[in-house]
Order: C-alpha cells, then structure tokens, then sequence
C-alpha cells in the first residue's frame, strides 16, 4: 500500500523519507551515474525535494522499509521539465494547476524483478489514484528514451513533447500522460485489484 | 510541417488506431514521411508459435518476406541478437560491432541487401517480462538512411509498437506485461535457494554445506523445481526461472 507524504506530515516519516534519499543516491548516482547533488555523502536530494513536495512511498510490512517511492512536482511551482529541461519541449512547457510532474520514480536496489514490478504497479496505481484526487489530469515526466518502452507498457496514453536530446551521452526526451478516471479503471483490470494503494487516512491528514 | 509535428500527429492517431490493418497503413505513411521505404515492427519469438499472440507488422517486399520465411532467416537475424545487447537505436552499419557475426547470420544480412534492402535503423524494444522486440526502418539498396530524422523514428518505432501491442493485447485474460504468468510454478525458499546456488556453479555438495543440509536433500530440492517448471534440465529450469522473474539475474552474478 502507499502513503501520502505532503508538508503537513512529513515529520512523521523523516526515518522513511531518509531511506528513500538514501536508495535514491544508490540507484541514480551508483548505479545510473547521474551528476547530481549528494548530501552527507549518502543521500540524493536536490532543490525539488521542498515543501512543495509529494511523495508516494511504498514501505514494506515494518512501515520503515523503503520499497519504492516517486516524487510528484507541480507544474505551476519550480520543477525539473520548466527549470531544467525546457528545451525538450517543442510547444513550450505545460503548466496548469491540473499538470504534475513525475519525478524520481525508483524501487529499492535489492527487489527481485517480480517485487520490484508489484512495487511499480503500486506506484503506478497510486498516481492514478492521486491524481483523479487532486484532479491532476496530466502528468509530465522527463526520461531517457530507452525506458519508453516500459513506461508505455504500463498502459497509460502518452505522447511526446519534442523529439529527444542528448544530455551526458543519454538520450533523454519529455513525454505528457493523459489520466482519466478510465485510467485507473483499466489499471485495477489489468491487475486485478479492486481497492485503493493509497493509504486513505493519511491523506485526509495530509491535505 | 516540422519533424516533430510529425510525430505529434503520428502519435495522437497511433493512440487511436483500432485494427491492426489501419496501424500497418498509418506505420507505412510514417516510414515514408521519415525518408525510410520498409518498416518491421516484430516480437523475437519462433515464428512457429502463434503469430496472433505477438506483435507481427511489416511491409516489405513480399518477395523478401517469403524468403525470410523459406529459409528460416528470422531465427539467425543478427538485428535480433544485437537487440539483446543494445538497449538503444543502432544502424545495420553498428551490427558487426554489437554481434559476432557467424556465416549464416552473414547470411542473412547479404540477403537482405541481394534482396534490395539497403541501409537499416533498428529501435531495440525491452518491456521487462516480455520478449524482446524491435521496429527497424530500412531504405532500398542505393538510397541512404535519413539520419536526421533518426530521432524522429526512435520515436515513431516506440509509439507504433506500443500500438501494436495494445491491440493485440486486447484480451482482458492478457497478463500485464512484467506480470508472473498466471501458472507461474511457485517455488518454495528452499527449492530457490537451492536453484540460486546452482545458477551460481556450485555443485550439490556446496549447496548442501551452504545451506546445512544433506547432499541428497538438495538434489531433491532442484529435481522437485525442475519438475515444477516441467524441464528436463537444470540449465533450462534456470532460464525458465529467470524469464518469468522468480530469479534475478542479480541473484546469480553476486
């Protein structure tokens, strides 16, 4: 299941959230070699992990283990598409109260493919979710090319913003997801779930 | 228009298309506005096994295409192979360097130029839990790849694959792609650490003093896993194992 991390709770989670900066430092700097921020020579945070925040946070059992987790990003507030990368926008960048970004979206190192996939799918479902919550109706995401295939593989409608770039030797492109609530219908179908990730009670503390 | 309008359009109608007939006619526009003559957008798999599970789309010259069928080239296409080790878009020109050739995949790739296919861009396509596939775009002997407009086509070959598939996953019974199969052989913890251990290269007797147990009892605990699997060897019970990911290539190369 996962929680709802906003500025109005997360000094519940500080040991949770650490953990996820920790394994986002192993999994984007160690493993992908991305040239980004590193604080206290093990946590990856850079100037979009602020108060504007959102996280989705997928723990195991122990609710102190990070499994997973993504960063949501308004568009309408500084995030990595219109800072960073807005030269991969053709038609310049979407901003709207209903645009969100979809940022850092990894799983644990030491998940096995078949948990690793449960612990995506989760996430997945819970940006639906949280979406259709907030009325997000469209999430932008930067990614490098090569993970297209398995992005539209979840089954989401995605379209490109501007043809990709080179960026550090990766080609990297910006891609717009519609959601629908026939979003998260077609997602409980496919995996066959028919209630919520979300982890209801702490968003209402949340908001 | 520009480059990427095009594929804007291409994309939305993509999205949209309902039947595999209309996909094949959109692609083949798409190939023809990025400078290329011939598209193939296929799944790795024997062809042998049902075509209507996997993705199967191409135009090429039909004559090409019955000798590819004849002769078996499909199984030996070197493209294929260098798929598995790149996980971005590469030229035919790149294939020797991704992939050994041996002579019959020389073979199959002198062929294809006899046949008049000259210059190929092949976008590699990797959905974790799924086969392997690709969309190659090719010009006929003579004309040259369009380079400028290859990251056009990365993106045309992505999109119209994902097409592909969604309309040929259709089927509500379709399994998610990165999903166990639904008789996906459940192994117990012992008979997988017995398997990881095997994978590793250790012998029964290792597995045993790794584990603490008898050397009789992990030979039972692989043959009861091979049974599972219903495979004859532990070779292919590691494989099996590994493609639908009860195992993990990390498991076995720590």
């Amino acid at each position: 299941m996962v929680n709802v991390i906003t500025a109005n709770n997360r000094h519940k989670y500080q040991p949770q959230l650490n953990a996820m900066h920790a394994d986002r430092k192993r999994i984007f700097v160690d493993s992908l070699k991305w040239e980004i921020p590193v604080v206290d020579g093990q946590y990856e945070v850079d100037q979009f992990d602020n108060d504007d925040a959102v996280y989705l946070l997928s723990l195991g059992p122990d609710k102190q283990t990070h499994l997973g987790s993504v960063r949501l990003l308004q568009s309408s507030k500084p995030h990595l598409l219109g800072d960073v990368f807005p030269m991969l926008c053709d038609k310049g960048v979407p901003r709207g109260d209903d645009i969100w970004e979809i940022t850092r979206l990894c799983t644990a190192p030491q998940l096995r493919g078949r948990e690793a996939w449960l612990v995506r799918s989760y996430l997945a479902v819970g940006m639906v979710e949280i979406a259709l919550l907030y009325g997000i109706s469209k999430y932008t995401c930067v990614a490098e090319t090569s993970w297209l295939s398995s992005i539209m593989a979840v089954g989401w409608e995605c379209e490109p913003l501007g043809l990709p770039r080179e960026f550090n030797g990766e080609s990297v492109g910006a891609l717009i997801i519609n959601i629908t609530p026939a979003t998260l219908q077609l997602f409980r179908m496919k995996m066959g779930w028919r209630h919520p990730v979300l982890e209801l009670d702490a968003i209402a503390k949340a908001a | 228009m520009s480059l990427f309008s095009d594929v804007q359009t291409f994309v939305h109608e993509a999205n949209r298309v309902t039947t595999l007939k209309n996909l094949k006619t959109l692609v083949e526009s798409a190939t023809h506005e990025l400078g290329f003559d011939y598209f193939a957008l296929v799944h790795h798999v024997n062809i042998y096994q049902t075509k209507a599970d996997y993705v199967f789309l191409f135009n090429y010259p039909s004559a090409w295409a019955e000798i590819i069928d004849r002769k078996g080239y499909f199984i030996d296409d070197p493209v294929h192979f260098a798929c598995e080790k790149s996980a971005v878009p590469f030229t035919w020109a790149d294939v020797p360097r991704l992939v050994s050739l041996t002579e019959r995949q020389r073979e199959v790739l002198d062929a294809a130029r006899h046949a008049g296919l000259g210059d190929g861009f092949t976008i590699p396509i990797h959905v974790p839990g799924e086969h392997i596939g690709s969309c190659t775009f090719s010009t006929k002997v003579g004309t040259e790849a369009p380079e400028h407009a290859f990251p056009a086509a990365h993106y045309v070959g992505s999109f119209a694959f994902q097409a592909a598939r969604r309309l040929i996953q259709r089927s509500p019974i379709r399994r998610e792609a990165g999903a166990p199969p639904p008789n996906q052989p459940k192994l117990t913890r012992r008979q997988l650490d017995c398997v990881v251990l095997a994978g590793r290269g250790k012998s029964d007797k290792d597995v045993a003093q790794i584990l603490g147990i008898s050397d009789q009892t992990v030979h039972q605990h692989v043959e009861a896993a091979k049974k599972k699997y219903d495979v004859a060897t532990r070779m292919q019970l590691i494989v099996r194992a590994l493609f639908d990911s009860q195992l993990s290539f990390a498991d076995l190369v720590t």
